[in-house]
């Protein structure tokens, strides 16, 4: 067998386990295993598995992950979300289909202290939506809006998938997120634009007349454990305080105490936070060890190598090759889970991008394209057919139809494009702060 | 049979262990964070310390995820398909699920055996890596125990639920 067949079959191999429901990491833990076992036999690889886990488990670089996850859920079950969407309406109800602006406020703000992006979406969903009903917002616009809200969560620091890239491309977490910060409020913008433009044209969507609350001081503390958190866990970060994994950590305490403060966080929801970053943190890193084996197998064929020496030698333009590569990421993320996708592509996609010249440092290039990846990893969360924010929202949503939830969707999917071109073409967008903060 | 509710004890258990090793891993950090930055007090090794214990956290947190089928699945060519089939598709995930439990348990039981032997250890604190690898190997022998039991848990409506 040729390399190539061998790289195509571990592929194909993976693709198969996929279509019949066996888990993605399982999938790609498997096929890389028979790759591995078909190229150098059974006891290299089982000597492989050896070190597999520890080294992928016990990891400094990697603990930051289920530390945030487990801030992000003490936020969810502490009771923070109810008096922050009151103080997103109070913003955001004067304008029409502000009730969906608010949603996509609250989004954001969450997303300041939580690092996903479907658990952003379940606790806004939770309630934003029983209020949009009442007042009189259709299905289709209430659960699109909150699926793409949802994507704030990763958009805006912290993000998970941001820091999963910055640790396969080793660059500085800290700048990462700095670079994601004005995109992210670029895309919370633009899904309201998005909004605006869509209850104007669309007739039927949205109420035409709302009650508006007053913005008050009590709505507005509404606010306020959020923004402590965030200045503490970033301020903490920039300044120099501590590292991103005691950022998550300290964040994680203090979302705790303000969840404890709230008196909303009973033993109960306690060990339901413990349930659920523990199911959320598994599936990580069992996406992890399966790339792993995955990618260990493909790189024995040596075939990720001459692909990327191949592509750097047709000589395209830099623009190109990026665009191509988002491109298949679209594509990709119609059958792939985006982070299952970024730990296959990132090793074969990254060393193409740094060869190529885009007129900046190695390491902006490294950011932007971070950025780039980030936004498409969104995009992947919200098309169809599997777009796992629009499954959650719609699933919670009970009686609309997931194809009126895709039709949701558009407004938010144009307005992601329009954003992706923008950061696309003026990567200064995202260096900006880099430079300011860092 | 379903995975019996012993079975389910032992997994939440497993993740409330790790939940409270992350949880202690948190409050270690800040402490840490405000002893090196208002009392000139450095907690020596503390990132190692973070390392092994998120390492037997996350390995506490697999057999509950396993048990769940929490781990992403893609449902969008055979969503139209029976519940009847798919769960024998998913009989068929968990096997292999179960196979490479097993697998990750006994390489991580040897490697622990052969760090014991080697002392291996962790450079800082000299905390010993076969401790690590061996909380990795027991949470990881019940995963696969889950696994096993899913594997042979026939078709049965009311189990709809745990898909």
């Amino acid at each position: 067998m040729t390399p190539v067949q061998l790289a195509l079959l571990i592929f194909g191999l993976m693709l198969v386990l996929m279509v019949v429901r066996v888990p993605i990491a399982g999938a790609m833990f498997i096929a890389g295993t028979a790759g591995f076992v078909l190229q150098s036999g059974f006891s290299p690889f089982i000597n492989f598995i050896n070190n597999l886990a520890f080294a992928r488990l016990a990891n400094y670089d990697l603990s930051v992950i289920p530390l945030f996850i487990l801030m992000g859920h003490f936020a969810t079950q502490g009771g923070i979300s109810k008096a922050l969407f009151k103080f997103a309406a109070a913003v955001m109800g004067r304008f029409k289909g502000g009730l969906a602006m608010s949603a996509v406020l609250a989004c954001a703000a969450f997303g300041a202290i939580c690092g996903s992006s479907v658990a952003t979406a379940a606790t806004i969903t939770g309630v934003a939506l029983p209020e949009m009903k009442r007042h009189g917002y259709s299905g289709r616009l209430a659960t699109g809006t909150l699926a793409a809200g949802g994507t704030l969560g990763i958009l805006i620091p912290p993000s998970v998938p941001l820091v999963i890239y910055a640790i396969l491309t080793e660059q500085n977490i800290a700048k990462m997120f700095a670079a994601a910060m004005l995109p992210g409020l670029i895309a919370m913008v633009g899904y309201m634009i998005a909004i605006a433009i869509y209850v104007r044209v669309v007739p039927g969507q949205a109420p035409d007349k709302e009650e508006v609350e007053k913005l008050t001081l009590e709505s507005l503390m509404g606010i306020f454990p959020i923004a402590v958190i965030f200045i503490v866990v970033f301020g903490g970060i920039y300044a120099g305080f501590f590292t991103p994994t005691e950022g998550a950590a300290v964040g994680a305490a203090s979302t705790f105490i303000a969840a404890l403060i709230k008196g909303e966080l009973t033993r109960a929801s306690f060990i339901e936070c413990f349930y659920a970053t523990a199911m959320s943190s598994a599936m990580i890193f069992m996406i992890f060890m399966g790339a792993d084996v995955m990618n260990a197998a493909l790189a024995r064929t040596q075939v990720p190598n001459q692909l990327a020496e191949m592509v750097v030698a047709m000589n395209l333009a830099p623009l190109l090759v990026v665009g191509g590569i988002l491109l298949l990421y679209v594509v990709l993320g119609a059958v792939m889970d985006e982070l299952s996708m970024l730990l296959l592509t990132i090793p074969i996609f990254f060393p193409i991008i740094m060869k190529l010249n885009f007129g900046m440092t190695p390491e902006y290039t490294a950011i932007w394209f971070g950025i780039m990846v980030l936004m498409t990893v969104g995009f992947g969360m919200l098309a169809p057919p599997v777009g796992l924010n629009v499954y959650v929202v719609n699933g919670m949503a009970k009686d609309v139809p997931l194809s009126e939830s895709y039709k949701g969707i558009t407004p938010f999917l144009i307005s992601d494009t329009v954003r992706t071109l923008l950061l696309l073409f003026f990567p200064g967008i995202s260096l900006f702060l880099v430079q300011y903060l860092t | 049979m379903n995975p019996s509710s012993r079975l389910r004890w032992l997994a939440r258990a497993c993740s409330i262990i790790g939940g409270l090793i992350l949880t202690a891993l948190m409050l270690m950090t800040c402490y840490s964070v405000v002893g090196r930055n208002f009392f000139e007090k450095a907690l020596i090794g503390d990132f190692e310390l973070t390392g092994i214990a998120c390492g037997i956290a996350m390995a506490f947190f697999m057999p509950l995820c396993q048990l769940e089928r929490g781990n992403i699945i893609v449902d969008f060519f055979t969503a139209k398909r029976s519940a009847r089939f798919n769960h024998g598709l998913d009989r068929f995930g968990d096997l292999l699920m179960a196979v490479i439990f097993i697998l990750l348990s006994w390489r991580s039981g040897v490697a622990a055996l052969s760090a014991k032997e080697n002392m291996g250890a962790s450079m800082l604190l000299g905390f010993p890596d076969w401790i690590v690898l061996a909380g990795m190997s027991i949470p990881f022998a019940l995963a696969a125990v889950i696994a096993i039991a899913q594997t042979l848990a026939r078709f049965d409506q009311s189990s709809q639920g745990v898909a």
